[in-house]
């Protein structure tokens, strides 16, 4: 007996106002399964995503680790006869599902509406400016540059360590919710014990970009997105030695640009930048084939831009002397990598980890 | 004084051009090729009865034989129009045939001409000579010069023991004065390297779906025999890939209504040819409309067709056969058939033109302005069927009078 199948309009609206708005044209032909190089034999993708998308079935969607298998090359966009633009679809399933994971679901709701951003930047702008207020730090600070006199370590570490917790306690629920729904579809094979193996050699797969560098299309994305992973990945290691100069060696920043952590802050810096311009242009490149990309893919974009250069212009600046400019660019910095980190789970950014799972299921169920 | 200009002499060019007549209209009909009988006339069977071409074309050509108030021109084409309904000055250029009424068809001349051209009746599988007849139920019956292959060695002027060959016949223009004019243009077929996924120019044994059709036929060129390209061996697997280029964004947006049937009718060419070969059709949506849905239950039944739900995406060859790639969308799995041919069943583009009182649609078909006595007949106006398109242009005929008598 065939399930019955119930529509929900409403999920159908979602998707089409987030970036899925071709979703109604698709006419079930195929031709996406067969010419994405990254879709399996069994119960390829995104040809049964455009159908269940179409008829609103948020619980299959929302489970389905395919869509994160997707790495949105476009090439089943640029041979889609019918416009239906299955990589953009499935690029909006995947915001319905980071904000169906996420914990309170009005942030994701926020996050993926431009009404919103006034009132998303807004928040860490006040709340940083009240606590410069409170701290009797709410001026340029005289003398020479240095950004610990407007925020002090310790304040920065009172602000950004529960703001990182808070983002990690979010993941991780949506995490368990998401392998709980995925689990089951893995017919046994995703065992506790043999999910850490898979994860390393997950792990080695995403650094590599083996599946990103299948895409035909937008071949560039590839490389665009190893900028952008290594520049964070670097920038982390940079964060790590940071904490490690502070705490174990007791020195305190501003360290001479030939000290190893800065060496590597600024190669990170430069390689976050460089990829994701590539994103950009790549983007503009391929938009009549592939796509543009939705506010959601933009709104991350755009973080990611004020993080790094306001990142490098505050150094810049502070090398030149220029107080006045030095200041409010370093606490813009500040704001953005806040904005980055808060609203992580509900930003495009939760793709890392949800993806990740994703592949690990993929692994285990001999679906990569 | 002519009343009615016919401008396409294949099935809907023909009928309107009879029935028009057959009421008291003089009537003109124009072909750009030189024999009528159009697109239909290549084919090797119609679908639903699977009788050849010259059932319904032999009485038509007897038709227009019989009756002078039909006048037709072969290689002539029409550079302008001027006027209104009712009053219509039309001039035509007529290319040289370089061939006179003196010529019996013997082949003398081709037997002594030294150059070879690609047979465009045959889609390119053959070569004729620069002096050829068209096919060999060509109408009218005779020989034509290819100006642009021929090399003017006079060969073929000392072969004829006619005298019927005049390598410096020179193109004439005429002007005609009509009431109204049918645009009968027709087709051609979509260009399938365009597609580039479906390998076809890049692998032999990928052919389109017109070529199937003189593959298939008797007076083909390999009298009718099914082989590949490549070998010439039979091919044992065949697949058909429909809407080659068909309701696609990227190449024609619109159904051409006739290719499923097309497939299911060259099925049985397959089917009857080889008996031991098994046919594989591929497909979005099987579409066989009112009567004809017997014929795809008929097909259907066979249990060495196999009709996939979901669109070849993908074509690679490998070693000595083919891997036809598409989603098993029945089953919600892919699905590779490893095949011997592969046959496009690409879709029907209108014949396009450069005469500016012609007004068409997005796609390019031919619409009606009303009141200009400017008709379109058959698929100049939108993909069909044979059998439609001779009720389209039956009905055309009335319509064109009309513009006469008001005019």
């Amino acid at each position: 007996m065939a399930d019955i199948i119930k529509p929900d309009l409403s999920v159908v609206k979602q998707i089409i106002s987030s970036g899925g708005e071709s979703l109604k044209k698709c006419y079930q032909c195929a031709t996406c399964s067969v010419v994405c190089k990254l879709s399996p034999d069994d119960s390829p993708f995104p040809r049964k995503e455009m159908i269940n998308a179409q008829w609103g079935l948020k619980d299959k969607l929302v489970s389905d680790p395919d869509i994160w298998l997707c790495h949105q090359c476009g090439d089943c966009t640029a041979y889609c006869p019918r416009g239906a633009k299955p990589g953009e679809v499935i690029g909006a399933i995947r915001k319905m599902t980071i904000g169906h994971y996420a914990f309170p679901e009005f942030l994701a709701t926020m996050v993926g509406n431009i009404k919103y951003l006034p009132l998303l930047i807004a928040f860490p702008v006040l709340f940083l400016l009240a606590v410069l207020g409170a701290t009797g730090h709410l001026h340029i600070p005289e003398g020479e540059i240095v950004f610990g006199h407007l925020m002090p370590h310790t304040i920065i570490d009172a602000v950004f360590v529960p703001v990182f917790m808070f983002a990690a306690i979010v993941f991780a629920g949506g995490v368990l919710r998401f392998w709980k729904n995925i689990h089951g579809q893995c017919n046994g094979k995703c065992s506790f014990a043999s999910i850490i193996p898979a994860l390393i050699s997950v792990k080695l797969e995403i650094l590599a970009h083996n599946r990103f560098r299948k895409c035909e299309v937008n071949k560039g994305r590839a490389i665009a997105h190893m900028g952008v992973l290594y520049g964070f990945i670097g920038l982390a290691i940079t964060t790590a030695l940071a904490v490690f100069y502070l705490y174990i060696l007791d020195r305190h920043s501003p360290y001479p640009l030939n000290s190893p952590l800065k060496i590597i802050g600024n190669i990170s810096a430069i390689a976050l930048l460089v990829g994701i311009t590539l994103m950009v242009i790549n983007r503009f490149k391929v938009k009549a084939q592939a796509g543009i990309g939705s506010y959601f893919d933009w709104l991350f974009i755009w973080v990611i831009y004020t993080v790094v250069l306001s990142g490098i212009l505050s150094e810049v600046t502070r090398l030149l002397g220029i107080a006045m400019i030095a200041y409010p660019i370093y606490f813009l910095h500040l704001v953005s990598v806040f904005f980055l980190f808060f609203y992580a789970p509900y930003s495009k950014l939760a793709h890392m980890v949800y993806r990740t799972i994703a592949m690990v299921y993929a692994r285990k169920a001999g679906r990569d | 004084m002519q009343d009615i200009l016919i401008i396409g002499g294949g099935i809907s060019g023909i009928t309107t051009a009879v029935e028009a007549a057959e009421t008291g209209y003089n009537v003109t009909l124009l072909e750009k090729n030189p024999y009528l009988g159009g697109r239909v006339i290549q084919m090797n069977r119609y679908f639903p009865k699977l009788c050849p071409p010259y059932c319904g074309m032999e009485i038509n050509l007897k038709r227009i034989r019989t009756n002078n108030k039909i006048k037709h021109y072969t290689l002539t084409e029409v550079q302008n129009i001027t006027g209104n309904e009712g009053n219509y000055e039309v001039t035509l250029k007529i290319n040289p045939r370089k061939v006179t009424e003196k010529c019996t068809a013997c082949g003398e001349c081709s037997a002594s001409c030294p150059i070879e051209r690609k047979d465009d009746f045959n889609l390119g599988l053959n070569t004729t000579k620069a002096v050829y007849l068209p096919h060999e139920l060509a109408f009218p019956y005779r020989f034509v010069v290819d100006t642009k292959a021929c090399i003017k060695c006079g060969a073929c002027v000392e072969a004829c023991k006619y005298g019927a060959i005049d390598l410096n016949m020179q193109a004439e223009t005429i002007k005609l004065k009509v009431g109204s004019i049918v645009m009968a243009t027709g087709w051609q077929p979509y260009d399938a390297s365009k597609i580039d996924n479906l390998g076809f120019g890049k692998y032999k044994d990928v052919i389109t779906n017109m070529m199937m059709e003189r593959l298939a036929a008797p007076n083909g060129p390999t009298q009718g025999k099914i082989i590949r390209p490549s070998d010439q061996k039979e091919p044992k697997k065949v697949a058909f890939v429909q809407c080659a280029g068909s309701r696609d964004e990227n190449h024609l947006p619109y159904c051409s209504a006739v290719c499923c049937l097309a497939s299911l009718k060259q099925i049985t060419y397959v089917r009857e040819n080889i008996p031991d070969s098994e046919a594989f059709m591929f497909y979005i949506d099987v579409r066989t409309p009112g009567k004809y849905e017997e014929f795809y239950t008929k097909v259907k039944g066979d249990e060495r067709v196999h009709l996939i739900k979901g669109k070849v995406a993908s074509i690679e060859q490998d070693g000595d056969s083919l891997t036809v790639e598409a989603e098993d969308i029945l089953s919600g799995n892919k699905l590779r058939v490893v095949v011997d041919m592969v046959v496009l069943a690409c879709g029907m583009q209108p014949t396009n033109g450069t005469l500016n009182n012609i007004s068409r649609d997005q796609n390019g078909f031919i619409s009606q302005v009303q009141g200009n006595g400017i008709y379109a007949a058959g698929v100049a106006r939108k993909p069909a069927d044979v059998s439609s398109s001779v009720q389209d242009a039956t009905g055309c005929a009335l319509k064109a009078i009309q513009s006469v008598v008001r005019g």
